[in-house]
């Protein structure tokens, strides 16, 4: 019996929803094979978390915990993450696709000489390594690719894989951790926070995106209205992060975030390649655009063709019935 | 500062896309700077406009990326190393990163700058590769660089915010597209550009083992993307169809 280990991110004092996603995934590719399925947290209060991935059916929970893991950094995270990787063996370590993944993803993979693929759709167990699904040319085409090896890195795409409650008693190891100030090879200055009430978007239900079409003041008021109807989180075009309306971190698209809400509604967005290659993983699509011929409406699946500022009143107070 | 910027060449992602029999048609004519390195060559430049220095640019590629090299030249990069390759090799990001590892492991830089990933793959991982490989502090996702007293001071987009980070040189950072706008080459640029010195070496040259190249990943082919399924296009009345729309995300799509 091997180990296939899934790391467990934190954000804002939370456990990313898309971790639970790849761990439900994990238990269950692991039972068909025989083998073990055991988690990972790293946090400055790792151990505090332990009761809410019991629930996804881990048979063992390594927690590392340090005041260093406070904020992202990934010199000791890396440490951690070998130190993880030396006591729990695993064959396969599978991760979230988030931010913080990516910064370390490569590095650890060049740490532990494994192979690793980054930013799976959807992936399974074969004969000695796995096989995954990758979308990539800014997600037009999906690739079959494979790693083979006795020591596999993953990261799966938030949204790829439901959530499946499957409690354990499972046993929790701490592993020791400690931190030589000279493994500090860079030192984290600030952090220049998105406002702290913001929902996040790799884990909201659903999504308001808000694109050059919303011109102003009025129309910034109407896309925090819907948002706030519809509890969903709210999202920006490259235009308007760069046109400093929303903050960078709220965006959407190949070198944005990657979302995959219930439900996502595209305000005056147009639909380039790479703003789609963000957020084609939707389950639903609503695009409202006055230009009938704009790329967004070829995925939408519900299409509202008019000016945003004549439909989003009439559409908000819908809603609102609707949810009373 | 010395900044060497790693760049590859990538098909034009705009460009269309045929699959046959499960591989990738790629339009020969379509081949470009990774959009991703070129905002780190802009960004090295920006650099050594305002604190002096050299910006070298280093390809792994076959003959035809000389176009690519090329371009870089053209922007402004002073000179350029071609690690050159059949181009029928299929190396992934660890094969790259082992290569970079060992051209750069008797080279003096302060910075070491690629783009974050390559759009083609988008897999991202080459840059944090090599510089555990080379054990440099690095950071990846770059929106913002300024140099100050030898280090280099990185604005990287996190998940839930901005981080400021502050490397000791040398370095290594990997560049998002979001940081600038790189320049067009213009004539001057491009004239320029065909007396920069371009250094010529195999591949073989640098004495890798067949091992440190042998790929652990593969692509077995290719295949469509599943398509979303037509949905549907309202027209009109903007009061009736945003409630129409509305009902049915209650009574049809059931995600209200």
């Amino acid at each position: 019996m091997s180990t296939i280990l899934t790391h467990i991110a934190i954000s804002d004092g939370k456990i990313k929803r898309s971790s639970l996603e790849v761990l439900s995934h994990c238990k269950k590719i692991a039972e068909s094979g025989g083998h073990s399925v055991e988690a990972v947290i790293i946090d400055e209060k790792a151990s505090s978390y332990v009761d809410g991935v019991k629930k996804y059916g881990a048979s063992k929970i390594y927690t590392v915990e340090d005041p260093v893991f406070k904020n992202h950094m990934n010199t000791p995270l890396l440490k951690a993450l070998a130190k993880v990787m030396e006591t729990a063996n695993p064959f396969v370590f599978a991760f979230a696709s988030t931010e913080g993944t990516k910064d370390i993803l490569g590095a650890l993979a060049a740490n532990q000489d494994a192979s690793v693929l980054p930013d799976v759709s959807s992936f399974e167990l074969i004969d000695g390594g796995i096989k995954a699904k990758r979308p990539v040319m800014a997600a037009k085409i999906v690739a079959n690719t494979e790693a083979k090896g006795d020591k596999i890195l993953v990261s799966v795409r938030s949204g790829s894989y439901d959530l499946v409650e499957s409690e354990t008693d499972a046993e929790v190891v701490n592993i020791d951790f400690n931190l030589d100030d000279s493994d500090l090879k860079a030192t984290l200055k600030e952090i220049i926070s998105a406002s702290g009430d913001t929902i996040d978007l790799n884990e909201a239900e659903a999504i308001v995106a808000a694109g050059r079409g919303v011109k102003d003041e009025e129309g910034q008021n109407l896309i925090s209205e819907l948002a706030s109807v519809l509890n969903a989180g709210i999202g920006a075009s490259r235009a308007l992060t760069e046109a400093g309306v929303y903050d960078p971190s709220l965006q959407i698209g190949q070198t944005g975030k990657v979302v995959s809400p219930q439900l996502y509604i595209a305000v005056g967005i147009s639909g380039a390649i790479q703003h789609v290659a963000g957020m084609a993983n939707s389950k639903v699509i609503v695009a409202i655009n006055k230009d009938p011929d704009a790329p967004i409406f070829e995925v939408a699946d519900y299409g509202i063709v008019g000016d945003l500022y004549k439909v989003l009143p009439p559409f908000i107070e819908e809603i609102k019935k609707i949810k009373n | 500062m010395k900044f060497y910027v790693c760049i590859k060449m990538v098909p034009d992602v705009n460009a269309p896309l045929q699959i046959k029999d499960g591989q990738l048609i790629q339009d020969a004519d379509r081949m470009i700077l990774n959009a991703y390195d070129a905002s780190a060559v802009e960004e090295a430049l920006v650099l050594k406009e305002k604190h002096g220095g050299e910006v070298e640019v280093v390809c792994i590629g076959s003959a035809k990326a000389s176009e690519t090299i090329r371009k870089a030249l053209a922007m402004g990069a002073d000179k350029a190393t071609h690690i050159q390759t059949s181009g029928d090799e299929q190396y992934d990001s660890g094969s790259y990163a082992r290569i970079l590892a060992k051209f750069f492991g008797d080279k003096e830089y302060d910075v070491l700058s690629l783009g974050k990933q390559s759009q083609d793959t988008d897999s991202g991982l080459t840059g944090s590769m090599v510089a555990e490989l080379l054990e440099l502090p690095y950071t990846t996702n770059a929106v913002g660089l300024e140099a100050e007293d030898g280090k280099l001071i990185v604005k990287r987009q996190g998940d839930s915010g901005q981080e400021m980070i502050e490397l000791p040189t040398p370095c290594a950072v990997t560049c998002s597209n979001d940081m600038n706008e790189p320049r067009i080459p213009n004539l001057k640029g491009i004239m320029a550009s065909k007396r920069k010195p371009v250094d010529q070496i195999e591949l073989s040259s640098l004495g890798l083992s067949d091992d440190e190249l042998t790929p652990n990943t593969s692509v077995k082919g290719y295949e469509e993307k599943p398509g979303r399924e037509p949905g549907k296009k309202f027209e009109g009345e903007p009061d009736e169809i945003a409630r129409e729309v509305a009902q049915l995300l209650d009574t049809e799509a059931n995600v209200l």
